[in-house]
């Protein structure tokens, strides 16, 4: 039984890890950097440790200071949470080697991952399918060129090591192929430290439907059913539900053919703890893998409603090297889940950052409605990390019901002294197709451009 | 100058409304300083009341709190801390047989060696960084310290 877990993030993620941990009676030890020091993360858990500057350079992404944190406070173990450290192979080696558990996957398995194009290459062996595109990192510019013919315009020019919807680009004829892929190395070689790009065919009016898994040390891996992340602004997701209104309403057959697909990949690849297999679905009813999330996710939470499981709780149980209790028969999906992710950006400014002051803080409450935030009146929101306040997730007993709860949820939230998302996401809410479950990856473009954009004003 | 004699000052300042106070004589200087009356009780740095008690840090940080109305009673000149650049043990000599590297009274330069901070096995030697002479010792030997936590206090010279 671990006593005591380090929380190696910060913000709601943070929040939601100690609050797992309270209830398991294990003792909890937050990192913060200085500006962070009034953060909730900080107030809520046992013990904090400073370690370092705003930054996150200088702070949660150093090593040797959550180590070092991790060691003058004891911890039997560390919890990466989501971004960060998450996915960093040689982070999870170096816990290892200093005696603390990392709860994530094992090295081999990230390895395994590493990048999108291993990954691809994984799929592939395990008879998944996957978008029609290169065999690996391009090399050169007629590289691009012959993959970008082969395949055929428009294809998606994405970084091997990117992540959380950054470092694609699409290329729609030989001209933006070319200067599209040098301008990716290079972002990527800053960004992400690796200029490694790789080229796949774009699936247009597509879905993006992901599947959790979660696999133990007894290499028994289950799938805990989909979730729908189309509505998305520049690939990063904004509003999230469970089950897909795709599967449910055309595609029946694909939550077992993909849960499959999904198992197949993880065991293929020697997957332990939580993990995300994410595809992209066409208007067909295709499905094409695009890679995998070695982590827990920012919006576990609506599987974690409509499965009763608490999948934090789930992790350390697995890290503990306890078995999943659970075959995949035991897992059933009730009722239906949206989240909602708060932002603290303004959608009239082109979804400019708002950091600041929260002055009045109402949160909205009452049966179906869950919030997981590390917001509070008072609260500085720093202008050094993401803008994402909240998750608010409505459950319900169908999706007319989880709908129409999160329209009211998102009614009575009151944030002041900054802008937010909300607006926005109730103008989401409101939109007749999305109400009707027929959206894909288009959508939000659709929104903004479209004649809606008095809904919002 | 007692601290009755500020007091005294203080009160005679809010009683006229005064926001600034200085005197100098030649053993000491005092600068006694008000926020003017528009300003809200709560500074925009002061962390805001929350429902959980503040956790148990690591070690004891030195922070104060800063008070709403009250002046801050400025010495001859400041004090300087000394703060921790890493995480990990403090130890106040290079092996436990050893004499402390410094003490109250000792008068260090930038290149000085002022403590050992160990982290993953590894023991590093922290230099003061500036020139003065220790006035307080801040934490206790073989305790643990955060990034940014005052070590040691002295007077600069």
């Amino acid at each position: 039984m671990f006593e005591k877990i380090l929380v190696a993030n910060r913000g709601e993620i943070a929040v939601r890890i100690i609050r797992a941990c309270k209830e398991l009676n294990i003792r909890t030890v937050a990192v913060y950097s200085e500006i962070d020091v009034n953060s909730m993360h900080v107030q809520m858990a046992d013990e904090a440790i400073c370690i370092g500057k705003a930054p996150s350079s200088e702070s949660y992404l150093r090593i040797d200071r959550i180590i070092s944190a991790a060691e003058i406070a004891d911890v039997d173990a560390i919890h990466p949470g989501y971004g960060f450290l998450s996915e960093n192979a040689h982070f999870a080696d170096v816990c290892e080697s200093c005696n603390i558990r990392f709860i994530g996957p094992n090295s081999r398995a990230m390895n395994a991952l590493s990048d999108k194009a291993a990954s691809r290459t994984l799929a592939r062996k395990a008879g998944v399918a996957t978008p029609p595109g290169s065999d690996g990192v391009i090399d050169n510019e007629q590289e691009a060129l012959a993959t970008a013919k082969r395949v055929g315009y428009p294809v998606m020019i994405k970084a091997v090591a990117g992540g959380g919807g950054r470092g694609m680009r699409v290329a729609h004829n030989d001209i933006s192929l070319v200067k599209g892929y040098h301008t990716s190395r290079s972002e990527a070689e800053k960004a992400f430290g690796n200029s490694g790009v790789y080229i796949e065919k774009c699936i247009e009016s597509a879905h993006h439907i992901e599947f959790q898994i979660f696999g133990d040390s007894r290499g028994n891996i289950i799938h805990l059913g989909e979730r729908d992340c189309s509505i998305q602004r520049r690939n990063q997701k904004l509003v999230e539900e469970t089950p897909s209104p795709l599967i449910d309403g055309k595609f029946k057959d694909l939550r077992k053919k993909m849960g499959k697909a999904a198992v197949r990949l993880a065991e293929v690849a020697n997957y332990t703890n939580a993990g995300t297999v994410e595809f992209l679905v066409d208007d067909r009813g295709n499905f094409y893998f695009l890679e995998v999330n070695k982590r827990i996710q920012v919006e576990h939470p609506i599987t974690e409603e409509v499965t009763g499981l608490d999948l934090i709780k789930l992790q350390i149980a697995v890290a503990m090297g306890e078995p999943l209790k659970l075959s995949q028969g035991d897992i059933h999906m009730r009722g239906h889940a949206i989240e909602c992710r708060i932002n603290a950006e303004d959608p009239f400014d082109d979804f400019r950052p708002c950091p600041g002051r929260i002055e009045m803080y109402y949160a909205p409450g009452g049966k179906g409605t869950r919030l997981d935030s590390h917001a509070y009146g008072g609260y500085t929101i720093p202008p050094t990390y993401d803008s994402m306040i909240g998750k608010l997730i409505a459950v319900g007993k169908d999706r007319r019901e989880a709908m129409d709860r999160m329209s009211r949820a998102l009614g009575e939230y009151m944030i002041t002294g900054i802008k937010t998302s909300i607006a926005f996401e109730q103008a989401i809410l409101q939109d007749p197709n999305f109400r009707r479950g027929v959206y894909n990856t288009n959508f939000i473009e659709g929104l903004l451009g479209g004649p809606r954009r008095e809904l919002m004003e | 100058m007692e601290l009755k004699d500020i007091k005294a000052i203080i009160d005679l300042m809010r009683k006229n409304g005064l926001s600034e106070f200085e005197m100098e004589r030649s053993d000491f200087k005092i600068k006694l300083k008000r926020p003017l009356a528009t300003s809200t009780t709560a500074t925009p740095d002061e962390p805001a009341v929350l429902p959980y008690a503040m956790p148990a840090v690591a070690a004891a940080p030195a922070a104060v709190i800063p008070l709403p109305t009250a002046a801050a009673a400025a010495p001859a000149t400041p004090a300087v801390d000394i703060k921790s650049p890493m995480i990990g043990t403090f130890y106040r000599a290079p092996s436990p047989e050893s004499e402390d590297y410094v003490d109250v009274g000792t008068e260090v330069n930038p290149d000085t060696v002022v403590c050992l901070i160990e982290a993953m096995k590894v023991m590093n030697e922290i230099k003061a960084e500036t020139k003065g002479v220790i006035t307080q010792i801040l934490v206790e030997n073989a305790k643990p310290v955060e990034f940014g936590q005052p070590l040691f206090r002295l007077r600069p010279a």
